[in-house]
């Protein structure tokens, strides 16, 4: 692959970690499924690196840390927001099973027959 | 109940409730736009059965009003959110004023404060010119002037520092009255709440209750617990009690040493809010810590400098043959308080500079020598001058970064949690379990990504530096 193949696929790597980082902010999965495509795709393009591509990809790695830090804070916070998610959603299993049920409690016995 | 009407009956209650029901869906529609409203579903509740003719039947579906779509769990946590967003908001917009002071802005080499660094730079070398010519008035009158660009910046940049506190300081005490005319309301709220709907949904009182809430969660951090009857205490998150049933504690506040303070009760409460979020606990934060720091630091130099400086001035010769005696160049600091703002050049008279040492004559210039030196040597708190500006200054740099990705990443929460309570609370056609399939694909997604980023910036480190050696 050559430089400009490269930088085609993968303009920037400061650019993709912040956007990345938008993507987990607006929660748009789809975006983030396509990030995490061209991520696997240019790891396994790592190995076939010319030198002055690795030169360039090693510079881009430099300058895209502190969005890197960015970007493991959002991933932290959206790891909370999760567990208060999922601790929401058994709070509202639990309240399906076990009570607030909106129906009258049931009628006596005989009334349900029409005995009288 | 075993007649003809029981059945009409049955269907009229059906088609009631189907009309009530359009009457949400109705509201909820004319609603989509009112910030803050929740979407009301209805409640259907089982009619008892009835006999005709000895067959048991339904009677159909009651509605018995609506219930707000709001989860107080999730809604906690994005007050809580707001919160640390809030205070990183606030923070991080003083922190950058206040960097403006020291970094040249883009294409200019000059900030608002001047370049503190390039003048402690050109004040030592001015004394090493002077060491080459120690009698030479021009040389002389530079060693002044470079100090007077020096201290003008430093006392400029202090007085600066000065001022952006103060302007902070009223920011923080106008908040008071917000947060008070907020708890004031949530209490009367609370109180309409509690006497109309004291075991269920309240609806749109509870929607203003949360739109309250959610203005406080702004200014400062709180915490919220539910009480008996549907009624909602509230604390600072240090405990203070600002809202209880219908009762609101009033903050206050006060000068001490020129700097509002807050009061809940007779207790003092600044620092607690501080540390407590909201935009109030980020301006507290930036006008009693960031600042204070700052200045702390620039003083240091200032002290460091002056003293450093008219020690040596005051043990060499002067041009007139003043020995030991030849004064300050800078006014002398009684502390390291409040150097920075008083720093200033008290020498008029170059003849005064003492480059001659000590029972030289006065074409010596080892003095002039020693001072020059000083630009290298270790005299403020262990580092050079230069050295101990330049660290200041990535220090101040490095803070405002971090609380930039603190509030990137805070704000980010925010969004997710909006979103999340959208889709649930708002009037939208998403519901909650697409909502959590969303997050959750989401985050795998992002994981996968920062996973495979860190292993791929790891290699091409790594390969970017064999290549680099090789």
């Amino acid at each position: 692959m050559s430089g400009s193949e490269m930088r085609r696929i993968n303009p920037e790597l400061k650019q993709l970690v912040a956007e990345a980082s938008q993507a987990l902010a607006c929660l748009d999965a789809d975006r983030l499924e396509e990030l995490a495509r061209s991520c696997q795709a240019l790891n396994r393009e790592l190995p076939n690196l010319q030198r002055e591509e690795r030169i360039e990809l090693a510079r881009q790695a430099g300058a895209a840390a502190a969005d890197m830090a960015v970007f493991g804070r959002v991933l932290e916070a959206t790891r909370a927001n999760l567990d208060v998610m999922n601790r929401l959603r058994e709070l509202q299993m639990g309240r399906l099973e076990y009570g607030q049920h909106s129906s009258p409690p049931p009628l006596p016995v005989g009334s349900l027959h029409g005995d009288n | 109940m075993g007649t003809i009407s029981s059945a009409f009956s049955m269907m009229s209650s059906s088609l009631d409730a189907d009309q009530a029901a359009l009457n949400v869906v109705a509201n909820n529609v004319a609603n989509a736009n009112t910030t803050g409203y929740a979407v009301e579903t209805p409640n259907w509740q089982e009619n008892q059965p009835i006999s005709i003719n000895g067959v048991e039947s339904g009677d159909g579906a009651s509605e018995t009003g609506s219930t707000s779509q709001r989860d107080n769990v999730l809604l906690q946590r994005l007050d809580q959110q707001q919160q640390l967003a809030s205070a990183s908001s606030s923070r991080l917009s003083a922190l950058n004023t206040t960097q403006a002071l020291f970094t040249p802005d883009s294409g200019s080499t000059s900030s608002t404060a001047g370049d503190i660094g390039s003048d402690i730079t050109s004040f030592f070398s001015s004394f090493s010119s002077l060491e080459t010519n120690p009698t030479d008035n021009s040389l002389r009158e530079q060693v002044l002037s470079s100090a007077s660009t020096l201290a003008g910046d430093v006392s400029n940049a202090a007085s600066s520092l000065n001022s952006q506190r103060s302007a902070l300081d009223q920011e923080a005490a106008g908040s008071v009255s917000q947060i008070n005319a907020l708890t004031t309301n949530l209490a009367q709220l609370n109180q309409q709440i509690q006497s109309t709907s004291p075991n269920g949904d309240a609806g749109t009182l509870e929607d203003q209750r949360q739109q309250d809430l959610s203005q406080l969660s702004q200014l400062i951090g709180i915490n919220q617990i539910k009480t008996d009857n549907n009624g909602l205490e509230i604390t600072t998150t240090s405990g203070q009690l600002l809202v209880s049933g219908n009762s609101s504690d009033q903050m206050t506040s006060g000068k001490v040493d020129g700097v509002t303070h807050f009061y809940l009760g007779t207790t003092d409460v600044t620092s607690q809010l501080a540390a407590g979020g909201g935009s109030l606990g980020g301006t507290l934060t930036a006008r009693d810590q960031d600042i204070p720091g700052v200045l702390a630091s620039l003083d240091q130099l200032a002290y460091s400098v002056s003293t450093s400086v008219n020690q040596l001035n005051n043990s060499g010769t002067d041009l007139d043959g003043d020995n030991k005696n030849a004064g300050n160049i800078f006014s002398e600091p009684a502390q390291v308080a409040g150097s920075a703002a008083s720093m200033s050049v008290v020498m008029t008279d170059p003849n005064h500079i003492a480059a001659a040492g000590s029972g030289d004559g006065t074409g010596d210039s080892s003095n002039a020598a020693l001072m020059a030196n000083l630009g290298s040597q270790q005299t403020v708190n262990g580092q050079s001058p230069i050295n101990y500006y330049s660290n200041f200054v990535t220090t101040l740099g490095s803070t405002v970064s971090s609380v930039q990705t603190e509030n990137t990443a805070q704000n980010a929460s925010v969004t997710q949690l909006q979103t999340q309570n959208d889709s649930i609370s708002s009037v939208n056609l998403n519901d909650e379990a697409s909502a959590m399939t969303t997050l959750e694909r989401s985050y795998q997604a992002a994981s996968q990504v920062f996973t495979m980023l860190n292993t791929i910036m790891a290699s091409v480190l790594n390969l970017g530096e064999q290549a680099t050696v090789s």
